[in-house]
């Protein structure tokens, strides 16, 4: 083994980029070579020098900010042309439907889509035998767009494949991982601001999971409506103190909603912790600038509490 | 950002890298289909590691900002175009690494004090202030070295070429893989592996008196 294929490849043994062989063989050399083992040290040294700087990390107020930038950006931004063209848009035609209001026993209406094949005659020849299908008929069902038409050489045989939408109802408690699975999906996806707040309030009751929180968390960042961010909120506020992530989506409402309300109660919930950095750091950010006169004042109050850092 | 949790279980925490793949998949697809909210929820899950690089490569939260800006929108004009060949996390990990290449090659600053970040105001501070120290009391002469440290080795990274400052920076302080690396840059894992050597022996030449 060549001390010069050793120097060669003594970084990547540092940064644990070689592979097992060729490590093994370069571990066998270093434990003859006092040259290369030396090598090895000063590489290690020069490593840990490097590692013993941490990187800062992007403050909590320029994540925010850049995600307020980015939200108002992609307002106007249209996505490229081609798939939108091409590809059909279930969630555009959801919002012709009337959805119902999620009941307190959970049940709530989905839809789904499915899969069918059905045989039709080319047009122009005489009629044949009826069309067979293995689906309810396309008058109990909506067309949502066609898979595939083939026709089978020297026949009149068409056979068209479709999908269709037909409304579901399920009903259970909210232990039941399905109903939490459909809340999931309605926190998030939902176009009617209603059902959103009506999953979000029940999903309040399971913030344990930690998908729950996900989707609370998620709620509380993107909603559009207030209310349903409120309630977000609510869900959350037991989990400020133990959950890092919790905290930080509290402090970019309080430091970013669009919503005074909501940036009060996130100012009440943060009120336990405003002796962390990250907290205290945003509290005199706000004690110096914010737009706001009443939370101007009440991070003032905060900061007042807290002692003196030397 | 982390969550809190004293005993981490290593199958729920892959059942959770699962999960958060599968995740991705849908937000994709959905946002493919125009759902906004599905490409906002994807941005949560890369931004904060988007901002990082942008903010360490550029230099300013401003150019950061700006940077972030640009590959998210970038992402998003063209999420039509994604066919899954690579994961997300690869594919706009590339869109601003190339950003940012963009950016140091038109930089051409030397610097040889410490490293200075703007604020949104205007007003500077030094990047090292923002690293908390644990301590009650911290040792001043320590915090001397430290910030003497931290400035010889951004002049150091600022004399390596764009490319070799690109894979340092994706390696050392990003801890991805070579291979990824490769992947992110358009390149083979032997070249990301003979620019990574490159990078660390110049380094070396430029922080040899303080080891």
């Amino acid at each position: 083994m060549k001390c010069e294929w050793v120097r060669e490849n003594i970084t990547l043994q540092v940064y644990g980029e070689l592979a097992d062989d060729a490590r093994h063989e370069l571990e066998q050399h270093v434990a003859r070579c006092a040259d290369c083992a030396a090598e090895l040290k000063v590489e290690r040294e020069f490593h840990a020098l490097l590692s013993a700087e941490r990187e800062a990390e992007p403050s909590p107020n320029l994540l925010a900010a850049s995600r307020m930038k980015l939200q108002e950006a992609l307002e106007t931004a249209e996505q490229g042309g081609f798939w939108r063209r091409l590809a059909f848009d279930p969630a555009n035609w959801l919002r012709q439907v009337n959805f119902s209001p999620a009941l307190a026993s959970a049940i709530l209406m989905v839809g789904f889509a499915g899969g069918l094949g059905i045989s039709y005659e080319v047009f122009g020849h005489p009629p044949g035998p009826p069309a067979t299908t293995k689906a309810p008929a396309p008058a109990e069902a909506s067309i949502t767009g066609i898979q595939s038409i083939t026709q089978e050489p020297g026949s009149n045989q068409i056979d068209i494949k479709y999908n269709t939408v037909s409304t579901l109802e399920t009903q259970g408690s909210l232990n039941d991982q399905r109903i939490q699975q459909l809340l999931l999906f309605a926190a998030r996806n939902n176009y009617n601001s209603g059902v959103r707040m009506d999953s979000v309030d029940l999903l309040t009751k399971k913030p344990d999971v930690l998908q729950v929180r996900d989707a609370l968390i998620y709620a509380l960042q993107y909603d559009t409506n207030p209310g349903v961010r409120l309630k977000a909120l609510d869900g959350l506020g037991g989990f400020v103190k133990d959950d890092v992530q919790v905290r930080d989506a509290v402090l970019q409402a309080l430091v970013s909603d669009s919503n005074p309300g909501v940036r009060t109660e996130a100012m009440r919930l943060i009120e336990p912790v405003k002796a962390d950095g990250s907290v205290r750091g945003v509290l005199m950010t706000l004690a110096a600038k914010d737009q706001s006169q009443y939370i101007k004042s009440q991070a003032r109050t905060m900061l007042a509490q807290l002692p003196e850092i030397d | 950002m982390e969550r809190v949790s004293e005993n981490r279980d290593p199958t729920r925490d892959r059942m959770a890298g699962q999960a958060h793949r599968i995740d991705d998949t849908i937000l994709i697809r959905e946002a493919q289909h125009g759902n906004r909210a599905a490409f906002e929820e994807l941005v949560r899950h890369y931004d904060q590691a988007v901002l990082r690089l942008a903010l360490h490569l550029t230099g300013t939260e401003q150019d950061a900002q700006d940077v972030y800006q640009d590959a998210f929108l970038k992402a998003y004009k063209n999420i039509g175009s994604f066919r899954f060949e690579c994961s997300f996390y690869t594919w706009i990990y590339r869109i601003v690494t190339n950003l940012c290449l963009d950016h140091l090659r038109k930089k051409n600053v030397r610097k040889e004090d410490a490293p200075v970040v703007k604020d949104g105001d205007g007003g500077e501070y030094d990047l090292l202030d923002q690293v908390p120290d644990g301590r009650a009391g911290a040792n001043p002469e320590r915090d001397l070295m430290r910030r003497q440290l931290g400035a010889r080795i951004s002049g150091a990274l600022e004399r390596l070429t764009p490319r070799e400052r690109m894979v340092f920076e994706l390696k050392h302080y990003h801890g991805l893989k070579l291979r990824t690396v490769g992947e992110i840059l358009h390149t083979t894992e032997e070249t990301a592996k003979n620019t990574l050597f490159r990078a660390t022996q110049k380094l070396r030449g430029q922080l040899a008196d303080m080891r």
